[in-house]
């Protein structure tokens, strides 16, 4: 697999200015200009000349750049076309999958560097300085996101792994002994085994999502009328001083994040500039923010001060949220309560009081009650790429296996053992499975 | 006088190997130790069986002898895995062992440039690190530009029966003493192997209604690519059982067997183990398997297959009189192991040529292999390497992907074996590609560029060529909606999908081309075995095309060259491990280097590395 086209993100996953996705490999220039189109009127992409245009996203598009690096002077020694787009998940994830669908596959963890290295690029100290690197990041990623277990994962796939080559084994025999005494697999016990592992995959596959939330963190997004509190309870919630904190209305503008380790998970806290309608033209470029950061976040802390009455704007911002998975503050419990709502939780940011406990709620509400602490969990996106793969050939022998020969199910049978081979790195055919290489994160 | 080549051993590879030199314009000499054994089946009375069918047509295809003569003397032919798909299919034939030795020899004597004789050879003479010819047990010395040793199972072999043990080679014929010290001398590595046979016993002597008739199969081809038709059955086969009484028998003789008392020390194979190993790994089983084999088409002898054994002859009598139908059996030969000495096989090069004396090739069982195909497999190439390194040509080297052949050398040399080598289909990673259908469009145009394919077996190839490509065309021609339609419902297959093409219908699972053919009344005159061919093609394309592809990724590392003077303890960043193996296999690709036992991937990506750093130094220079 060593020439064909691989792409990833490049820099590092979760909500950013600007986000790079790096394709690499013979096709890879097919591939960019497939999905790219540029602004400017030149037929031919120049190397190394930054270009604006619209990226397509499958539907979407986002206007970015598109740098093209020609072989032998790139990274990688092969042609390379980097895009550098809108930073976040969706805008990344979204170039990704319709590279994949234009040819190319999700990058190996370390494969550039690998293809660097073996196209001589770069010295095999270099290139453990990179491992290096990048496993400190790794390292405290893992420790942040407490679960997630490498031996874990490769403890299941060996497993799978190990019924796959029983199978094949029997299968084998059969060819090479086609006349000895013995029991020969039929075509409904492999049919058995093989439904088996597709399930022991989906269900591995489930915990994707919750994986997600793992590695990129839950983001809530602080939201309330002017001076109710919010940037205090960001900072309460923070324990330090994050937001700046003022009595004037509409002080914060931009939106500010920090973020919070609390039981093993990260959880970024996006506090909103206040909803509040007004001429300032900086002040309205927040509001809008505000509400795409409202949008995109996985819980909402809607924020009421307690000692004012409900008003058209508390009423708009309920509207504007009613779609989200949001807590109702209710903040300032240490003034006279006149605000009728029916809060989820009242607390003092001022005094800290109920702080934890609103933490306590966040948690729950994020991991929906369904998270075990030693469960494995899947959190890396070439693991999953590959199970959705592997999953994906069960699919294939089981609709196929009553049409097919059995040499041909034998190859396919193969072929998914080999598929799960990529995560533990034990695959029959594979050549330059590089134990140093394997232990890249995704990315670089 | 002075020969261009010397092929020691008239078995199944040194047979290959002095008709190849032959045929190749070189002055060749065939030395045996006994004329009467010339392709002896020392064995089994059978050629082919899963993978090995497949080695018979590849030595077929490329001009070789084995498969001409086994076809002129089949007793009996099937066709293995006949419902488990084409790729694993494979040809075996009961044959004549008395009539395929004589045939054998007389090609063998009708041979141009080639010259036989019987006697001992002892001595490898060499001169400046080259080989200069052979030395006699006479004393004679006759002199050659090249060295074939084709011993088999001979070399300072003996047999052994209970604790009665002998020097000599299979069958009662002599062995070979002073050849296997002659070549530890020169810096061979010698190991020690064993294997056995069963007894033969009198067929006038067995009640066949306590086994099980095994009749050959209809409307399959031969084994070599310019017999066309159908062998015809002559012969049949019988299945019977052992019993709980059989093993009882051998429990309590097993201190008498030299397998567990210690006798034997040469290592025996895995898949073709004695009646008393079956016994005592799989004690759970109360039954093996036996097939009744003819040795050949007028005589009385009968071939016991899984049933050899070493144990005393009193216990041999017991064992074999315990199966049903065998109460008043009469052994007329009995069962025995043999052990023999045998080289590394890591000690040579892909060509066969010997690593430690220039124009040494070795070919067979002295190579540690087992099995009459992988010996004549051996031999062809031996034969063909030989003489083109006599007559300056490029080495010949079958890959992974293209022959058996391939796949066989490949794991000898490079990762060699430490138990008697048997082919099997699970060896080959892209078996779909190297099938028995096929051997002759894979290797028949390279067997005529090396000059061993004739002019009448291209003419047959090309013919067949051209009715491939008039199948495929009319396969590819438009078919007609509504008859395709009617054509599927009568198959019992679905009509949906894209149906443009003969093609396009053939690719559903219950379409066969003979339906096609019937139907539509198209392909009239192409013949059953082109149609089989085109058909397999059809069907299996996308499983085809994947192994192509997997085959052209890995092209890279096969084709990038090593050299074989290359020291690899200067390449700083591979592990010791790895310098060792790799000085001493000495691999002459980077793909042949990363199927070393003990190279790691990454020492792969080192030493790429280090080769890449090195050719652009030595551009810039």
């Amino acid at each position: 697999m060593k020439n064909d086209t691989i792409i990833a993100l490049s820099t590092p996953p979760g909500k950013a200015g600007v986000g790079v996705v790096r394709i690499s490999g013979k096709d890879s220039l097919k591939v960019a200009e497939k999905m790219f189109k540029p602004l400017d009127k030149m037929s031919d992409p120049t190397p190394n000349l930054m270009r604006l245009g619209n990226i397509d996203l499958g539907g979407a598009k986002d206007l970015g750049f598109m740098v093209y690096f020609k072989a032998p002077k790139s990274y990688t020694g092969e042609d390379v076309v980097e895009f550098q787009c809108h930073g976040g998940v969706a805008v990344t994830k979204r170039i990704i999958e319709k590279a994949l669908t234009l040819g190319a596959r999700v990058a190996e963890p370390g494969e550039f560097s690998k293809r660097a290295f073996l196209n001589g690029k770069m010295s095999l100290d270099e290139a453990e300085g990179v491992i290096d690197t990048i496993n400190a990041e790794t390292e405290s990623e893992l420790k942040a996101s407490g679960q997630l277990s490498r031996g874990a994962l490769s403890q299941a796939v060996n497993k799978m792994q190990q019924v796959l080559l029983d199978l094949i084994a029997d299968i084998e025999v059969s060819f090479d002994y086609p006349e000895e005494d013995i029991e020969y697999r039929t075509k409904k016990s492999i049919v058995g085994a093989i439904s088996g592992l597709k399930r022991d995959i989906a269900s591995l596959l489930s915990t994707s999502q919750i994986g997600k939330t793992i590695k990129n963190g839950v983001s809530v997004a602080i939201v309330g009328k002017t001076n109710v509190g919010k940037s205090s309870l960001l900072n309460a919630l923070l324990g330090e001083e994050q937001a700046i904190v003022t009595d004037i209305a509409g002080t914060t503008r931009d939106i500010v994040t920090g973020s919070k380790e609390y039981r093993g998970f990260k959880f970024n806290f996006l506090d909103t500039a206040g909803l509040r309608k007004t001429k300032d033209i900086v002040e309205n470029i927040g509001i809008d923010k505000a509400k795409n950061t409202i949008k995109n976040s996985d819980i909402v802390l809607l924020v009421f001060d307690a000692s004012r009455a409900l008003d058209k704007e508390d009423r708009d911002n309920l509207k504007l949220t009613e779609n989200n998975d949001r807590i109702i503050v209710l903040n300032k419990s240490d003034l006279k309560k006149v605000c009728d709502i029916m809060p989820d939780i009242t607390l003092s940011a001022k005094s800290g009081e109920h702080i934890d406990d609103l933490m306590e709620m966040i948690f729950d509400r994020a991991l929906k009650g369904n998270f075990e602490y030693d469960k494995l969990v899947l959190t890396n996106m070439r693991h999953i790429e590959i199970l959705s793969r592997a999953k994906e050939k069960a699919d294939e022998i089981l609709s196929t296996i009553d049409a097919l020969p059995l040499d041909a199910v034998a190859v396919d049978v193969r072929e998914m053992w080999e598929i799960l081979g990529e995560i533990t790195g034990e695959t029959a055919n594979e050549k330059i499975v590089d134990k140093i290489f394997s232990k890249f994160c995704l990315g670089k | 006088m002075e020969y261009d080549a010397i092929v020691v051993g008239s078995g199944h590879a040194g047979v290959e190997s002095a008709l190849a030199l032959s045929r190749l314009n070189n002055k060749t000499l065939l030395l045996t130790l006994n004329l009467d054994s010339i392709s002896f089946l020392a064995c089994n009375p059978s050629i082919g069986g899963t993978a090995k069918g497949q080695l018979v047509s590849e030595i077929d295809a490329l001009g070789g002898a084995m498969g001409v003569v086994a076809d002129r003397n089949i007793l009996q032919m099937r066709m293995l895995n006949r419902g488990k798909g084409v790729a694993v299919q494979s040809l075996r034939a009961q044959v004549d062992k008395h009539a395929y030795h004589l045939d054998m020899k007389d090609v063998l004597q009708n041979q141009k440039n080639l010259d036989i004789r019987q006697c001992e050879v002892v001595e490898i003479l060499v001169q400046n690190g080259k080989v200069r010819g052979v030395k006699t047990a006479f004393g004679e010395e006759i002199y050659s530009r090249a060295v074939v040793l084709c011993t088999g199972v001979y070399l300072d072999s003996r047999i052994i029966i209970g604790n009665y043990t002998k020097d000599q080679g299979p069958n009662g014929f002599v062995n070979a003493h002073g050849l296997s010290k002659n070549l530890a001398s020169l810096g061979f590595k010698i190991l020690r192997f064993k294997t056995g046979t069963p007894a033969r016993v009198d067929k006038n002597s067995i009640d066949y209604s306590s086994f099980e008739i095994q009749n050959g199969d209809d409307n399959i081809p031969y084994f070599s690519f310019i017999h066309i038709g159908n062998p015809k059955n002559k012969a049949v086969c019988y299945l019977g059982y052992t019993n709980e009484k059989t093993h009882e028998i051998i429990r309590a003789n097993l201190d008498k067997a030299p397998m567990y008392s210690g006798l034997i020390k040469g290592v025996g194979p895995r898949y073709c183990p004695s009646i008393e190993d079956k016994v005592v790994r799989f004690s759970d089983k109360n039954r093996h398997q036996i097939f009744l084999e003819p040795e050949d088409k007028t005589g009385d002898e009968i071939y016991v297959q899984g049933f050899s054994t070493s144990m005393p002859v009193d216990v041999q009598e017991k064992m074999y009189k315990s199966v049903d139908g065998f109460q008043n059996v009469k052994i007329l030969r009995n069962a025995y192991a043999i052990e023999y000495d045998c080289i590394a096989s890591t000690d040579l090069l892909p060509t066969l040529e010997s690593k430690l004396v220039e124009n040494l090739f070795f070919a067979g069982q002295i190579n540690g292999t087992s099995g009459y195909e992988e010996a004549g497999a051996q031999g062809i190439v031996a034969g063909i390497n030989a003489s083109n390194k006599l007559q300056n040509k490029e080495p010949f080297i079958l890959k992974r992907d293209e022959a058996y052949i391939g796949v066989l050398i490949d794991d000898l040399v490079i990762k060699g074996t430490n138990e008697p080598y048997r082919m099997m289909t699970s060896r080959a990673e892209y078996r779909l590609l190297l099938r028995q259908d096929n051997a002759d469009i894979r290797l028949t145009p390279l067997g005529r560029k090396v000059g061993l394919v004739d002019d009448a077996r291209w003419a047959l190839f090309n013919k067949k060529l051209r009715q491939i490509e008039r199948a495929k065309r009319v396969l590819n021609q438009k078919v007609d909606g509504k008859k395709a339609c009617e054509f599927l419902r009568g198959m019992g297959e679905g009509e949906g999908g894209v149906i443009r093409t003969y093609a396009d219908l053939l690719k559903r699972s219950k379409v066969t081309i003979f339906d096609i053919k019937s139907h539509f009344n198209v392909l009239g005159r192409i013949p059953t075995q082109v149609l089989n061919y085109v058909e397999t093609e059809i069907k299996y394309e996308g499983y085809i095309k994947r192994q192509e592809t997997l085959v052209e990724q890995l092209k890279r590392d096969e084709n990038t060259s090593l050299s074989p003077d290359f020291d690899y303890s200067l390449v700083k960043g591979l592990r010791l491990e790895a310098r060792q193996k790799l000085n001493a296999i000495k691999p002459l690709t980077l793909g042949q280097a990363s199927r070393i036992s003990g190279v790691s991937p990454a020492d792969i990506a080192v030493l790429s590395v280090y080769l890449k750093v090195k050719n652009r130094l030595e551009k810039t220079t």
